[in-house]
């Protein structure tokens, strides 16, 4: 199975140089036979990629110890759900899932655009082959998974099998876990596609807003992906790692998010050029700038540039991934100049308080905020370059820039949809902002004297309530007018409505999700924590709780052994609940490995850490956090998706006889 | 024309204000760490004490003692030594403890009288298979 696999893999190969070599061809020559080979070639690409994660699968599922990756990242006792999902523990096997996403949504492009778009498609399809060859010569000549096991015999080499793996790291035996790397992945791989089609854009001329309108949809998967993977992350930080947050501002942390800052303020300025005809060559950047991230972010957590949590170890691929991006970068960067002349803009700004000036405010901020994540990112090796330190710069200094960016991009989702295009008059201005500003004003005041001193967080509270009471008031306003001219129910009018504008309410929505996550960004301003060594029988206390030490016990299975404390969370008389923070060790990986307890509710979690026995071993040392609104992320990153979803949706239409259809227009 | 010069005023302000930001943060140096390894701090001599740094070496087997929530450990890279002395009030990670070989990379500052305050401890550890595989898998730190 092994060597059927490496076949498999090994054709990837040729498969994807095929494709591009003729997708090259077809654009030179504008044969239609051309470009019906190139297609079926990314076709064939998918099937043997396809068909080599099925037998990594094999191998992996029936624990075939001679294959080093399976040997490395799973063993017997292992349950089956973590062997399947082995596939992308490790660097290896994580590379090909890489892979097989470029190769599935070649296919998908291929097949989308099969009657249509036969001028651009040659040069898509070009450069998803050119990029699944990338991939494909990583996969196979520097990080093969089906690498077998050999020892040292002297002079010659042999291949052996180990009686039992090494296991599957424990810190990823967890479900966030599970889903955040295909997540992310799904996300960063979709950056591809408007690159693509930007760069078929680029070299045909065919600069109108045809690219655009076909790649929507990838635009707000692609980023709808990235926001829930990088979410994920942090639950699975959160969760697992047991140092109390879900955000360090750690190297691979910020590779992921950097593309969804670019991709942001794409979907953001690509509006004006549909409405405007501005900032052509800005969005042409912020697309080339969001798939040399995305490949930039693979790139970091696999090289050992920078050290972080969630990295892979040093895996050689460095060099590689340097001049891929190098490549890439050059290309569309030339392309881009060699086409300047051509997008300029059809409309000139015509005043500072407009829902133009809105959207070039949030660009600018969204492009300083990528800048500094970057600079912040790569200060180890730009210090160690000019002083020959190497010098890191740590969360504090991330904050100070991200948390004033952060909250004027929030204040701007408030103020941007309210401004009208070209000019908002004062009268307007003062219709629209005069009640929610006194509201929130009001909102902040009853804070301030029910306790709350810290500004960052009053002031981040003050911009929540108001962009949340314009976002509601939009719903609401509009559902109002609609239910009074069709006589509709009120919900059904607003239902009607969002419906009728899916890409403006959803955009709304998801709004209100950033509005919820906010929430819970600040509560880390009033976050506590105590630390206790405690026997059973024993209390100790955090703010208004008081925690009793019901019961330490030892248990074992199979896979591990555990020491779990039974903490009773008290609040006066009351018993809250119970929670179990527990340690546990992992046989076959030889590591110990942290369960927190966590007690969440919307209010605030408890947040529970087993960090050690005593050296007598009768007692446990416990950190116990209290932070408040974390909830909240969560949820307002299932609002998130749902909005981005919403967004995605057809657009209903009215027909003259009353008659509601499905547009089909103008989207893919 | 009138507007957009108010438009560029606008975003020279803004840009201004970041980058201020940016310095200001880089000012105070609590948010800056030098990493060293064990031996290059020793060459750093009496600076090493004005610098928050990120100190790495391998944790000296046998040298964790606790006392209630006290810790102590040695980290040593060759034949140099540093005494470490845990101040942090994050939980210590999972691979950290007298039994295996750990790779430890410690955050804090040097006191006058040598020690190592650490106010976080990262471990990374040397996998069992490690030395019989001709790549290493995959590693964490914790």
């Amino acid at each position: 199975m092994a060597d059927l696999g490496n076949i498999l893999l090994f054709f990837l190969f040729p498969a994807s140089v095929f494709t591009a070599l003729t997708a090259l061809a077809a654009g030179y020559t504008k044969r239609r036979g051309l470009l019906e080979a190139a297609r079926r070639g990314a076709y064939v690409a998918f099937g043997v990629t396809t068909l080599a994660v099925l037998a990594l699968e094999y191998l992996l599922v029936t624990s075939d110890f001679s294959i080093e990756y399976v040997a490395s990242n799973t063993n017997l006792a292992l349950p089956m759900f973590y062997k399947v999902v082995a596939l992308w523990a490790g660097h290896n096997g994580s590379l090909l899932l890489w892979t097989w996403i470029v190769t599935i949504f070649s296919a998908i492009v291929a097949y989308q655009n099969r009657h249509k778009n036969n001028d651009l498609m040659p040069y898509v399809i070009f450069v998803m082959a050119a990029t699944m060859t990338f991939f494909s010569i990583l996969s196979i000549f520097i990080s093969n998974p089906f690498d077998t096991l050999y020892q040292d015999l002297g002079n010659t080499l042999q291949e052996y099998a180990v009686p039992d793996g090494r296991g599957l790291n424990p810190l990823l035996q967890h479900p966030a876990m599970v889903i955040h790397p295909p997540v992310l992945f799904i996300g960063y791989v979709g950056a591809v596609v408007p690159f693509a089609f930007a760069i078929a854009a680029l070299i045909t001329g065919n600069l109108g807003a045809g690219w655009i309108h076909t790649t929507r949809r990838w635009a707000l998967t692609t980023w709808g992906f990235l926001a829930a993977g990088i979410v994920l992350g942090g639950k699975w930080a959160y969760v697992e790692l047991g140092w109390g947050g879900y955000w360090a501002w750690d190297p691979v942390e910020n590779a992921s998010l950097l593309p969804w800052l670019t991709a942001t303020a794409y979907l953001h300025s690509v509006m004006i050029q549909e409405r405007k005809g501005m900032l052509k060559v800005w969005n042409m950047t912020l697309v080339i700038a969001t798939f040399l991230l995305s490949i930039f972010g693979t790139f970091l957590t696999r090289s050992g540039v920078v050290s972080s949590v969630h990295a892979f170890a040093n895996s050689g691929l460095g060099p590689a991934f340097a001049i891929f991006l190098t490549i890439a970068a050059l290309f569309s960067v030339g392309l881009l100049l060699f086409r300047a002349k051509d997008l300029k803009p059809d409309e000139e700004m015509q005043s500072l308080v407009s829902r133009e000036s809105s959207f070039l405010f949030n660009n600018l901020l969204f492009l300083l905020a990528t800048i500094a994540v970057l600079w912040g990112t790569l200060f180890p090796v730009i210090s160690e370059l000019f002083t020959g330190d190497q010098i890191t710069v740590g969360p504090p200094w991330f904050n100070n820039i991200m948390i004033p960016i952060g909250l004027a991009l929030l204040l701007l989702t408030g103020v941007g949809p309210l401004l009208a295009w070209r000019h908002t008059s004062a009268e307007t201005l003062k219709r629209s902002f005069g009640l929610p500003i006194l509201g929130s004003a009001v909102f902040v005041a009853i804070l301030y004297f029910s306790g709350v001193k810290d500004g960052w967080a009053l002031g981040s509270f003050a911009i929540s309530f108001f962009v949340m009471w314009t976002i509601v008031f939009e719903f609401v306003k509009g559902a109002r007018i609609r239910s009074k001219n069709s006589g509709d129910q009120f919900f059904k009018a607003m239902y009607m409505l969002s419906r009728k504008n899916t890409r403006r309410y959803g955009g709304y929505i998801i709004h209100a999700a950033m509005v919820v996550m906010f929430i819970g960004f600040t509560g880390n301003a009033f976050n506590s924590e105590t630390r206790a060594e405690v026997g059973e029988g024993d209390t100790f206390e955090l703010g208004p709780y008081t925690f009793y030490a019901n019961h330490i016990h030892h248990a074992e299975n199979e896979n591990y052994s555990s020491e779990t404390l039974e903490l009773e969370i008290r609040k006066g008389d009351r018993i809250v609940t119970l929670i179990k923070p527990e340690k546990r060790y992992y046989f076959a990986s030889e590591q110990p490995s942290t369960e927190v307890g966590i007690y969440s509710s919307m209010r605030e979690d408890i947040y529970a850490v087993l960090s050690g026995m005593s050296n007598d071993g009768q007692k446990v040392i416990v950190q116990v956090y209290r932070n408040p609104f974390v909830k909240m992320v969560w949820i307002g990153a299932f609002i998130l998706v749902f909005g981005t979803l919403f967004a995605m949706l057809p657009n209903l239409r009215e027909t003259k006889s009353g008659k509601i259809v499905q547009e089909s227009k103008g989207v893919e | 024309m009138n507007n957009k010069i108010k438009f560029i005023v606008g975003s020279i302000v803004i840009v201004l204000a970041v980058v201020v930001l940016a310095v200001q943060g880089l000012q105070e140096d609590s948010t800056m760490s030098y990493s060293k390894s064990v031996s290059e701090l020793h060459i750093l001599g009496d600076r090493a004490k004005t610098l928050s740094l990120k100190v790495n070496g391998d944790l000296k087997k046998g040298s964790i003692t606790r006392n209630n929530l006290d810790l102590d450990f040695v980290i040593t890279e060759g034949a140099s030594e540093l005494q470490i002395h845990y101040i942090g009030t994050d939980p210590i990670p999972d691979t950290f403890n007298n039994e295996m070989d750990a790779e430890v990379v410690v955050s804090g500052r040097l006191a006058d009288n040598g020690v190592f305050n650490a106010e976080r401890i990262q471990a990374k550890c040397a996998s069992k298979y490690e030395a019989d595989y001709s790549s290493p898998g995959f590693e964490e730190e914790a």
